[in-house]
């Protein structure tokens, strides 16, 4: 695929009624990037994404997106998400701009690297999914508050993220 | 929409089979249905992964909830069959090896 120009745009309203759409999407543009087909081609709206790179994209997106919504927007909803993905042959850039309240990412606790009963986390593992997913991942502060997302295509889904504060 | 899962009792323990998309979206449903396995005290809980096609933070959320609350009253929990997407998400976690996917 040849890189693309113009970036494909979503915006939609702050909410987690949205999720649904706005992850389909992403996982649509993921597929243009891996060229994976969909498990079950009869299906259109089938949740499952098997491919490592649609499945980190996705894994990411949709953690970010909650964060937005929960965070940013405190599920009241009153402001919009804007989303602007751009594939390329090699990578998925994916663009997000909230103007909500901003979320302070350095105030995320590491998840423990030794995980036994006690330990077990019940919150907090979004940031660490997404970013651990991901090539690149940053966090502008707003407003309005503007996230960007990086995945580049390899045969390891699960790439060593790092995280910086732009 | 309908929850992605399903709860049988029995006596031999409880089985809780989850499918499709466990997100922000339908964990509360499940966290729901956790509370009422956990009031039960359970000795034995199956989770059946097979069928779950995506998971986010808040559905390992509802997993971890479970499987707490069944080891703080001595019950075992038991997770089969994750795979792609889920089982990615729970090697991430460094979760695998808790819940012996």
């Amino acid at each position: 695929m040849a890189a693309s120009a113009a970036p494909i745009r979503l915006s939609v309203p702050g909410t987690l009624r949205y999720r649904g759409i706005a992850v389909r999407l992403v996982a649509e543009a993921a597929r243009l990037v891996s060229g994976s087909a969909r498990h079950d081609p009869k299906d259109p709206f089938a949740n499952d994404v098997r491919d490592p790179f649609d499945m980190a994209v996705v894994s990411a997106f949709a953690e970010i997106f909650n964060n937005v919504a929960i965070h940013a927007y405190q599920r009241k909803g009153d402001g919009t998400i804007e989303i602007a993905i751009t594939p390329t042959e090699r990578e998925l850039l994916i663009e997000m701009t909230d103007h909500g309240t901003t979320f302070d990412i350095d105030g995320v606790a590491p998840i423990p690297s030794d995980l036994d009963d006690a330990s077990l986390p019940e919150g907090g593992m979004g940031i660490h999914i997404a970013k651990t997913m991901l090539d690149e991942m940053t966090y502008q502060p707003g407003p309005p508050n503007q996230w960007r997302l990086r995945k580049v295509l390899q045969t390891d889904a699960v790439s060593n993220g790092r995280i910086d504060r732009g | 929409m309908a929850n992605p899962f399903d709860v049988q009792r029995s006596d031999g323990g409880t089985s809780l089979a989850i499918r499709g998309s466990l997100n922000i979206n339908t964990a509360p449903a499940l966290a729901e249905e956790i509370d009422k396995i956990l009031a039960t005290k359970p000795k034995q809980v199956t989770v059946e992964l097979g069928e779950l096609d995506l998971i986010d933070s808040s559905g390992v959320a509802a997993l971890v909830k479970l499987y707490k609350g069944v080891r703080h009253s001595g019950g075992n929990v038991t997770m089969n069959g994750a795979r792609d997407q889920p089982l990615a998400i729970f090697k991430l976690l460094r979760m695998d090896k808790v819940f012996n996917l």
